[in-house]
C-alpha cells in the first residue's frame, strides 16, 4: 500500500513540501530585519522583571514596526485546514466520484485495510510537515513570544503541538466528508465548516476551562496585565465587590472629567478595583497537550466511525 | 456440484424503487454464465451486491461460499470489471499494472504480459482506446487467477471486432483456470456463443434460469393456423404467441412430445428465447398441468 499511496498522493505531497519550503524562504527572509532589530533596540534588556527605563518606547517602536508582520503570519492558522480541504476529502470523494472504487475496492485487499493503510500513511506525513511548519513558526514568532508571551490565540494556535493536532483532524473530517457526500467539492466545504466550527468552540468554550483560570485584583488605575498571560476577562468591581457596568463607568469618568479630577485615580479613590482572570503564560506546554491531545482523540473517533461506515455505507 | 454464487431471496431497494428484488439463484463452479436483461433490470445490482459495493436490502448472496461484506477477503478470489472498466485516467498503463500486482494476493504477470504486448507501459490509461482499456480491464482480473470472474458489460463501446477479440481473450484466460465466468450484457448475440448458463432478469426479478442446453431442450416453436388456445397436450406453459393472418405462432415450455399434428414444431434459438421471456406478449398463465410437481432441472421463476 505504500506504493498505491506514493503513487496516487505524491502530488499533495509535493505541493506540501513546496509549501513547507516557501514558508521557510519567507520566514527566513524576513526574521533578518526582525532579529537584527530586537539586537539593536537591545531588547532582550526590557524583557521582565527588568526595569530599565524608555522600556516602553523601545518595545512600543519595535511592535509598530513589526507587529502587521506577526498579524499576516497569524494567517497561517488555515494551514492545518489544507491537510483537510486537498488531501482528506478527495480521498474518498474522488474514488467514489470517478467510480474507480469499483475497481480499488474489488482487488485482493479489503477495503477497510485500503482506507486504513492511506489515512495512517498520509496521516504520518502530514504530521511531519505541519511539525515543521510548526518549528519554524516557533523560530520565527521567537522575539515576539519573548515580548508577548504565547498563551493568547495569536500565538498558541500557530505553535507547537496543536498544529500537526489540527492538520491531523482536518485530514480524518476530510476523509469522512468525502464518504458521506462523494463530491470534492461539497466534502472540501463542510470539511472547512466543520473544522472552524470546531477549533472556534474549543477556543471560545474549552481551552479557557483546560485549567482553571487564576484571579487577580489590582486597583482601577494600575495596569494589571503581564505580558505573556492570557487576559480572558478584564472587569471593574466596586468596593464591595458587585461588577460595574459600562454605563456606569462612563458617568464617573464624565463626573471625573466635571469636577477637573483626573479620572484613573478619581476612580481609584472611590474604591474601584479591577478583577482580572487570566491564564499564566506558563502553562503554554501543558495546555498544548491538552488541546493536542483533544484533537488528536476527535481525529481517532473520526477515522473509527469512518472506517466503520465504509464497510457498512452502500456505494 | 457445488456452486460459485448463490442468492437466496437477494433484494436492494434504491431510495425510491428495488433495483433488485427476491432473486434466488445458483451458478455453478465452471460455468460460464450469461447475465442478461434489458436496461436497469438488475444486473449491475447483481454484480455489485456480489462485490460487496452494495449491501443487500433483504435476503442474502454468498460468493465462493462467502458473505462478500462480512468476509470482503473474498474479494481476492473474484476479478470484477465494473460498467466502463473504471481505472485511474492519470495512471499509466505500467502504474496501473503495478497497482494491481500490489494489492493482490497472487500476481500472474506472465498472462498479464501476454496480454498486452502490443501497448506501451508509458501510456496514460486516459490515452486509451475503449478496446485498449478493456484489454488492459481484462489482463488486470486474469493476473488475478481468480476462481469468479465477473464481467458488467464488457462489450459497451466496443466494435463488433474488438467485442469479438475481448471474448477470445476472455476465453483463452479462463481455459486452463476453470473459473467461473459471469458476463452480464443485454446483448444477447455477445454472449450467444460461449455461455452454457443463462440468467434473465427483468424488472429487477430473475425470469428465467438455467442451462442453455436445457432450456433449449425444453422450448418448442409450434406452429399451425390460428384457433381459440386451450391445453396443449405436451405443452406446459405458453410463453408468447404471436398471430400473423391465419397463422398462429407459439413459443412454448414443453413438458413431453406434441402429438398434435396440426402443429408445426421447430427447435428455438437462444436469442429468440431469451427475447419472448424478456418482452412476452402475453403474460405466461399456467397451463392446466397433469403435474403438480415441477421435475424438470430447469428453474421457472414467474
Amino acid at each position: 500500500m505504500a506504493w498505491v499511496t506514493w503513487r496516487q498522493h505524491r502530488s499533495q505531497l509535493v505541493a506540501g513540501l513546496g509549501l513547507l519550503v516557501a514558508l521557510a524562504a519567507a520566514a527566513f527572509g524576513t526574521d533578518l530585519p526582525i532579529r537584527a532589530a530586537y539586537h539593536r533596540d537591545a531588547l532582550s534588556g526590557c524583557l521582565p522583571p527588568s526595569a530599565r527605563s524608555g522600556c516602553d518606547i523601545i518595545v512600543k517602536h519595535f511592535q509598530g514596526e513589526f507587529d502587521s508582520w506577526a498579524g499576516a503570519v497569524r494567517g497561517l492558522a488555515v494551514l492545518p485546514a489544507l491537510a483537510g480541504l486537498f488531501v482528506g476529502a478527495p480521498l474518498l470523494a474522488r474514488e467514489l466520484e470517478h467510480g474507480t472504487h469499483r475497481f480499488a475496492w474489488t482487488q485482493g485487499i479489503t477495503r477497510r485495510r485500503w482506507l486504513l493503510s492511506k489515512t495512517a500513511l498520509l496521516a504520518a506525513a502530514t504530521v511531519t510537515i505541519t511539525a515543521l511548519a510548526s518549528g519554524l513558526v516557533m523560530w520565527w514568532r521567537s522575539p515576539f513570544d519573548t515580548l508577548e508571551g504565547r498563551m493568547a490565540p495569536n500565538g498558541f494556535d500557530l505553535e507547537g503541538l496543536v498544529v500537526p493536532a489540527y492538520a491531523l483532524y482536518a485530514l480524518a473530517l476530510g476523509v469522512l466528508a468525502g464518504l458521506l457526500l462523494r463530491r470534492t467539492v461539497a466534502a472540501m466545504t463542510v470539511t472547512l465548516v466543520v473544522f472552524a466550527a470546531t477549533r472556534l468552540l474549543v477556543l471560545k468554550f474549552a481551552r479557557p476551562d483546560f485549567l482553571p483560570p487564576l484571579h487577580r485584583t489590582v486597583g482601577a488605575n494600575a495596569v494589571g496585565t503581564q505580558a505573556g498571560d492570557w487576559i480572558l476577562s478584564d472587569t471593574l468591581v466596586d468596593a464591595g465587590g458587585r461588577g460595574i457596568t459600562a454605563a456606569h463607568e462612563d458617568l464617573a469618568v464624565l463626573h471625573a472629567q466635571h469636577a477637573g479630577l483626573d479620572p484613573q485615580t478619581y476612580l481609584v479613590t472611590l474604591g474601584w478595583k479591577r478583577v482580572i482572570s487570566y491564564q499564566p503564560g506558563g502553562r503554554f506546554w501543558t495546555f498544548q497537550l491538552i488541546e493536542a491531545g483533544l484533537f488528536i482523540a476527535l481525529a481517532a473517533a473520526v477515522v473509527a466511525l469512518t472506517l466503520w461506515l465504509v464497510r457498512r455505507t452502500p456505494t | 456440484m457445488t456452486s460459485s454464487l448463490d442468492a437466496w431471496s437477494l433484494g436492494k431497494r434504491f431510495r425510491r424503487e428495488w433495483g433488485l428484488r427476491d432473486c434466488t439463484l445458483t451458478i455453478p463452479e465452471g460455468a460460464i454464465v450469461g447475465l442478461t436483461g434489458p436496461n436497469a433490470a438488475g444486473k449491475s445490482t447483481l454484480l455489485a451486491l456480489a462485490t460487496g459495493l452494495l449491501a443487500p436490502s433483504e435476503g442474502s448472496i454468498s460468493v465462493l461460499g462467502c458473505d462478500p461484506l462480512r468476509e470482503p477477503a473474498v474479494l481476492a478470489e473474484v476479478g470484477f470489471v465494473a460498467q466502463n472498466a473504471p481505472l485511474y485516467k492519470s495512471f499509466t498503463v505500467g502504474d496501473t499494472i503495478e497497482y494491481a500486482r500490489r494489492t493482490n494476493v497472487r500476481w500472474d504477470a506472465e498472462i498479464v504480459a501476454d496480454l498486452l504486448t502490443r501497448m506501451d507501459s508509458q501510456t496514460k490509461v486516459g490515452a486509451l482506446s475503449a478496446g485498449e482499456r478493456a484489454r488492459l480491464a481484462l489482463a488486470l482480473v486474469l493476473g488475478k487467477r481468480p476462481q469468479l470472474l465477473l464481467l458488467d458489460e464488457p462489450f459497451a463501446g466496443l466494435d463488433p471486432l474488438a467485442g469479438r477479440e475481448f471474448l477470445q481473450l476472455l476465453m483463452d484466460g479462463v481455459a486452463e483456470t476453470a473459473a467461473t465466468v459471469v458476463i452480464a450484457s443485454h446483448v444477447i448475440a455477445h454472449i450467444e456463443r460461449v455461455c452454457d448458463h443463462i440468467v434473465l432478469l427483468t424488472g429487477g426479478g430473475v425470469r428465467l434460469e438455467g442451462n442453455v442446453d436445457e432450456l433449449l431442450d425444453s422450448h418448442r416453436i409450434l406452429m399451425g393456423p390460428r384457433r381459440p388456445l386451450g391445453a396443449i397436450r405436451g405443452v406446459r406453459e405458453i410463453v408468447r404467441e404471436r398471430h400473423s393472418g391465419r397463422q398462429l405462432t407459439l413459443l412454448v415450455l414443453a413438458d413431453g412430445p406434441i402429438v398434435d399434428s396440426s402443429w408445426t414444431v421447430d427447435q428455438v434459438g437462444l436469442e429468440e428465447l431469451l427475447m419472448a421471456y424478456m418482452a412476452p406478449e402475453r403474460l405466461p398463465s399456467p397451463q392446466p398441468s397433469p403435474q403438480p410437481e415441477e421435475r424438470l432441472p430447469l428453474r421457472w421463476h414467474g
